[in-house]
């Protein structure tokens, strides 16, 4: 079977196609070379006028695991009041903030998306966390382990153990949790806050290990180089939230001797203490240090306003903003001992100082960042807002006039406190593609999504070019996943389930036997049972792993 | 004109969203479009004539004759009409009352959990049983009913006045465990006898109470007192339809907690 897509205009970022008119042949699945003449199109789609992009990646979205089932849980009202009918094609579900799995998918494929990356996996969770996913229609997915607040890494760095075993904990980890990548969460920080220390800065030890978040850092960051898997570390800051941080996030950047690191929603983080109500916007010197170093990249997780949940694995810092929490109810708690969890309904307002700053803050940092292959849009859904809000985003990007309609109108306090006014900058269509396609692949580490070259997997998503860049993302023409036409003018028309990526790093399986004994003295459950095998995430044949790979076991690097 | 009234064909075999049968939202709607209103029963949705007989023309005074499939009886009543009544024959599932903001509510018969949940005024006035969280919230929400007058002839379910903030609930019966839990003010008045952990959790607000409640350690006896604001009170309850309108005596003794919250809620006990 072949299918031509003809004469879109074409963004194609990874291979440098900048809105050209191109056809584009897809045959199994995958995006093929022009056949030859005599080859006969079964199927032709005429997309002149259209702009065609490929599929696009949201690289850090809570989609599944333990919080995300915590805050449905916590919020019955945000499923009552969004409730969605079943059709002939789709099965019911509801939420606006925190969607059912069968809703997640649809309505991501619906804008467009065909990946979502789930950043919070815990090892001892990962189960629920692929079960959640494996229930998440049409898009693929794929998730990150966190580590650097559980107690065998830690008890590992206290006994000062050499950077191999570590590494083979490491891969022993996203093996057993079928990761895309490692996460680490306020390193070191949610163990601290269960021997009751509130803050831990970069170089405060965690008072139980005596280890501080810079040898955290250091330590993860370097194992996921040396073990060659191409997602960085996946770094959520310490102290988010707290005014000043600005100082902790350029200091985390500097530390981690050269290897590469992904700041994640570095809006949170980047936070200054200037002015009447010692709060500030740290965007400028955040963006001015992801320009310089290279090794450094972030996705922003802008806020917009409105009422959502936050959702983190960061217990310390939820724990200390519980009390801003709207409506007042909250979830902090520990996980195995593996990690924690706090759950905070948020209302962020535009007349609130603070909320307004945060969103003027992120729009700060995606306008002065200047290589769009290593800034990344995301709200940190649902943190910062759900993810059905990227079409409002985008236009903030692309539209300047919309961009300062918007801020003439949030709180005049933190407009004084803003330059984004003066920002001239509007993303380009081929910008836009770079941050939500190309580049997302490229840094998440798959070699086949992303980009519309031959060989690619045939995720493509059309658009009708118009001036209202909200209602063009919002409601695409056409998105093929994996070659299917899954979405016509904005409506599911076809259910399909899509792969889950993982890697698969070399290791000396000898770090087992330690991990058993571990296991055998101290947790609730028992090794064998916590890995997750390619088997359980294909059980039901709607799922099926994809291995990408690793560039193999780096040499020990010295620091 | 008469009643404009719904009488039930047959038992449904499901439960049915009654929220598009008050008289607010049918006060302009001829019978033919009446008798078309879409019902949600279980995972279908069915025309109301399907469902009842449908009789009368005055929709301010509607009659149900009801079942315990029929959830949300009255729901939002009086948030568009300042007026409106609805009788109702028989029993009735849950939400009776929901929300509702004004208008009367007369149930003859019993009902199920969640009655006058989130009610904001009028009268609801049961001649019978209600299940538990009388006057709470919606599952997930932090407060339960902020206005209006509940009267209950019968008994009363667990958790009566869970996290009710304003407004009064009389019953004449008895009441289940947890009665004004986690309250956060208004008035709960209960003749009849109450079960455990009366108060749990109480912030704030009042209980009028019959007989002597056993109380947990948290909430502490301050002693017999007359109180001359429960003259006011009585005089305020004169012209409800119910025994709690020929109260004289304000004479009590005064419980105070939960300590364990904010610990200013009252509970009064007559003839101690
Ligand atoms: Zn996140």
């Amino acid at each position: 079977m072949l299918t031509k897509l003809t004469g879109g205009k074409v963004y194609d970022p990874a291979n440098k196609i900048d809105g050209q008119i191109r056809d584009i042949y897809i045959r199994d699945g995958r995006i093929v070379e022009r056949p030859l003449e005599h080859e006969p199109v079964n199927q032709e789609y005429n997309l002149s006028g259209k702009i065609v992009m490929a599929g696009a990646i949201d690289m850090h979205t809570h989609i599944g695991g333990g919080k995300v089932n915590i805050a449905r849980m916590l919020l019955p009202e945000d499923h009552r009041g969004d409730p969605v009918a079943h059709t002939e094609l789709c099965r019911a579900g509801c939420g606006h903030v925190a969607p059912s799995t069968l809703t997640t998918g649809y309505r991501y494929a619906e804008m467009g998306y065909t990946a979502g990356f789930e950043p919070a996996v815990l090892p001892i969770n990962a189960r629920q966390a692929h079960l959640e996913m494996g229930d998440t229609p049409i898009i693929d997915k794929g998730g990150y382990a966190m580590l650097g607040s559980d107690d065998l890494l830690l008890r590992m760095m206290a006994a000062k153990r050499d950077q191999n075993a570590i590494n083979d904990y490491v891969a022993w980890t996203m093996h057993a949790s079928q990761a895309m990548g490692i996460k680490v969460v306020n390193a070191g920080g949610i163990s601290a806050f269960k021997f009751n220390q509130r803050f831990l800065d970069l170089d405060e030890q965690n008072s139980h290990y005596q280890v501080t978040p810079r040898e955290v850092l250091n330590t993860l960051s370097r194992a996921v180089y040396e073990l060659g898997v191409p997602h960085p570390l996946h770094v959520h800051g310490n102290n988010l939230g707290v005014p000043g941080n600005v100082e902790t996030t350029l200091n985390t950047m500097a530390g981690v001797e050269g290897y590469p690191i992904h700041l994640t929603h570095i809006q949170f983080h980047s936070y200054g203490t200037e002015g009447d109500r010692k709060f500030s916007s740290g965007a400028a010197r955040i963006a001015e240090a992801i320009n310089q170093r290279k090794n450094v990249s972030a996705d922003v997780g802008q806020i917009l306003f409105g009422q959502t949940v936050t959702a983190s694995g960061d217990n310390m810092s939820q724990f200390r903003n519980a009390h801003l929490g709207s409506p007042h109810k909250w979830v902090c708690m520990d996980i195995e001992c593996d990690a924690g969890c706090g759950v905070v309904p948020f209302k962020y307002k535009d007349q609130n100082f603070v909320n307004a700053l945060q969103w003027a803050i992120g729009l700060e940092i995606f306008l002065l960042v200047d290589d769009p292959w290593r800034i990344f849009l995301t709200t940190d859904h649902p943190n910062g807002a759900p993810f059905t809000s990227y079409p409002h985003l985008i236009k903030l990007l692309m539209d300047k006039t919309f961009r300062n309609d918007v801020f003439s109108r949030i709180s005049p306090d933190a407009q004084a406190m803003s330059t984004l006014a003066s920002i001239d900058r509007e993303y380009s269509l081929y910008e836009i593609a770079i941050m939500t396609r190309a580049g997302a692949a490229k840094l998440v580490g798959l070699h086949d999504r992303g980009h519309l070259g031959a060989g690619a997997g045939a995720d493509i998503t059309v658009y009708t070019d118009q001036p209202d860049r909200e209602a063009m993302f919002a409601k695409p023409d056409y998105v093929f996943k994996d070659g299917e036409l899954v979405v016509k003018d904005g409506q599911v028309v076809k259910v399909t389930w899509g792969a889950t990526h993982t890697v698969k790093p070399e290791f000396d399986r000898g770090i087992e036997k330690e991990i058993k004994k571990y296991f055998d003295a101290y947790h609730t459950v028992n090794m064998e049972h916590v890995k997750v095998t390619d088997q359980h995430i294909a059980d039901d044949g709607r799922g099926r792993v994809q291995v990408h790979e690793c560039k193999g076991r780096r040499e020990k690097t010295t620091a | 004109m008469s009643a404009l009234t719904f009488t039930l064909k047959t038992q449904p075999k499901q439960s049915v969203d009654m929220s598009p049968i008050t008289p607010d939202l049918l006060a302009d709607k001829s019978l033919a479009e009446i008798q078309a209103i879409p019902l949600q029963c279980g995972n279908q949705q069915l025309r109301a004539d399907a469902l009842f007989e449908i009789t009368g023309s005055d929709s301010s005074q509607l009659v149900i004759h009801s079942s315990e499939k029929l959830n949300y009886l009255g729901a939002k009543l009086g948030l568009k009409l300042k007026s409106g009544n609805l009788t109702i024959h028989g029993n009735t599932g849950a939400y009776l009352g929901l929300q509702m903001k004004s208008g009367a509510i007369t149930l003859h018969g019993n009902a199920e959990a969640f009655a006058a949940c989130e009610m904001a005024g009028g009268l609801l006035h049961v001649h019978g049983n209600v299940g538990d969280f009388l006057g709470g919230a919606l599952p997930g929400n932090r407060k339960g009913m902020r206005g209006g007058t509940v009267i209950i002839t019968g008994n009363a379910g667990d958790r009566a006045g869970d996290q009710m903030r304003r407004g009064m609930i009389l019953i004449e019966g008895n009441v289940g465990s947890y009665c004004a839990s986690r309250m956060l003010a208004g008035t709960i008045g209960v003749m009849g006898k109450m079960g455990v952990y009366l108060g749990f959790g109480m912030r704030r607000g009042t209980l009028l109470l019959f007989n002597s409640p056993a109380l947990s350690p948290t909430i502490q006896d301050c002693g017999s007192h007359t109180l001359p604001f429960l003259k006011l009170m009585f005089k305020s309850m004169r012209g409800l339809p119910s025994k709690f309108a020929q109260l004289e005596n304000n004479r009590v003794r005064r419980f105070a907690g939960d300590a364990a919250v904010d610990g200013k809620g009252e509970i009064l006990v007559f003839g101690e």
